[in-house]
């Protein structure tokens, strides 16, 4: 069971990933909560670069298998209600970040197995991230403890899994109210029930695992936990495999599909959500999952991801082939410090409480 | 083979590592896990995991410290 679990859930990420490219999406882009996301709220309107506009089946179904696996086993719990605010603008910079690398750290991972060597630069700096948002936990960081929706608060538990149905709907329908991408990257994409049928399956593993990029990293740091690790591992060799398999792998910095040779914005773009995604208490794909399972702060985070990739694109401020432009970097800056701000304010004060005294 | 344990969960990582601290210096033997999952789908916190006949003096020692607990005492079994 335990390895079993970690297997699968590596393998249907890392080969399902390869999977996906082969059958349409662009080059080592078979998952990304990130990008995916990003084309969703192109879909949505809620930025307006032409080719960056698809509701990603893949994103859809991390929710709904998350949300279908948690209602089946009982594990259903609508809660919420610890600083939705903070995670919303967390899930801003978390973003913000990834754009400027392009990818979320599961796609630094997919890059690297499919031999883009930026990925190194920028896991790298999601792991230095995390050390820097360590640092705000081991000083008393906490947003402050999350509470059980009870009665009519409950029916808010289901509305990620509802939207996420409805936009299932809409890209099934070619739905008048969502954009579609004629070109570029939005308009490259597997078939819909392929993207789809994956997005669940990884999103059921996904919840069962409680798989985080940030999280595994977290823990082995904290605790030497190495149970997330290992599903990385496994992930990178499925992926990996499945690139030699296929001939889409191609050793290199330079040339990479969707991808930039900046060093330093790739590092610092990573940081941003490495450090971002500790603070929220999970990174952009945890986020989704337990959105899923009727987590309603995790809803925000991702209300505020959708917003980031926005603010990323209505600003000229992602990463393209082209490298970062100025607006990049210096939202990259902002949001360091802004995510410094928020781990250094939201410390509690510890109550030593003194008995007999 | 089944493996038996208790665990005492904490509302956040800073009190968690504080536990553990006091918990070592009063010398209960107590190893921080990440939350298992059977407790929580949750990925913020982290637990103390204790052998059943530690638990009741565990808790008394991070009370009487002001260390705050989600779960005070739950037994894991798998």
């Amino acid at each position: 069971m335990y390895w079993g679990l970690i297997i699968g859930t590596g393998v249907v990420f890392g080969l399902g990933a390869v999977l996906l490219v082969q059958m349409g999406n662009p080059g080592n882009y078979g998952f990304c909560a990130a990008c995916h996301l990003r084309d969703i709220a192109g879909a949505l309107g809620i930025h307006s670069v032409a080719t960056l506009q698809y509701v990603r089946p893949e994103i859809l179904g991390f929710v709904l298998g998350s949300f279908a696996l948690a209602k089946t086993s009982g594990e259903f719990r609508p809660r919420g209600g610890s600083n939705p605010l903070i995670r919303f603008v967390l899930g801003a910079l978390m973003v913000i970040g990834a754009l400027v690398f392009l990818g979320c750290p599961l796609r630094g991972i997919l890059r690297l197995a499919g031999g883009d060597l930026n990925g190194i630069t920028g896991l790298v700096g999601f792991a230095a991230g995390i050390v820097a948002g360590i640092a705000f936990l081991k000083r008393g960081y906490n947003l402050g403890r999350a509470r059980v929706h009870a009665g009519a608060g409950n029916s808010a538990g289901y509305l990620a899994a509802a939207v996420a149905f409805i936009l299932l709907v809409g890209v099934g329908t070619h739905a008048a109210f969502l954009r579609f991408s004629v070109q570029g990257p939005g308009s490259q994409h597997a078939p819909l029930i392929a993207s789809l049928v994956a997005g669940l399956v990884a999103g059921a593993f996904a919840w069962r695992t409680r798989m985080c990029l940030s999280g595994g990293i977290r823990d082995f740091i904290l605790v030497r936990d190495t149970y997330l690790l290992k599903i990385y591992g496994v992930l990178f060799l499925a992926a990996l495999a499945g690139n030699l398999a296929f001939g889409t792998f191609k050793l290199g910095f330079v040339g990479q599909p969707l991808a930039h040779t900046m060093h330093l914005w790739n590092f610092l773009g990573l940081f941003l959500t490495g450090l971002a995604a500790v603070l929220a208490g999970g990174c952009p794909l945890r986020q989704l999952i337990m959105s899923g399972e009727g987590n309603t702060d995790a809803m925000f985070c991702v209300l505020g991801m959708l917003a980031g990739a926005g603010i990323s694109h209505g600003f000229n401020a992602a990463g393209s082939a082209a490298g970062v432009a100025v607006n990049g970097q210096v939202a990259v800056l902002a949001g360091l410090v802004v995510a410094g701000a928020i781990g250094w304010s939201f410390r509690e004060k510890t109550t030593a409480v003194t008995v007999g005294g | 083979m089944r493996e038996e344990f208790w665990v005492i969960t904490f509302p956040s990582i800073f009190h968690a590592l504080r536990g553990e601290k006091l918990l070592a210096a009063s010398r209960i033997p107590a190893k921080l896990i990440a939350v298992p999952r059977e407790l929580t789908g949750s990925c913020e916190g982290l637990a103390a995991r204790l052998e059943g006949e530690e638990v009741a003096r565990a808790v008394a020692v991070l009370r009487e410290n002001g260390v705050q607990m989600v779960k005070e005492g739950v037994k894991i079994t798998r």
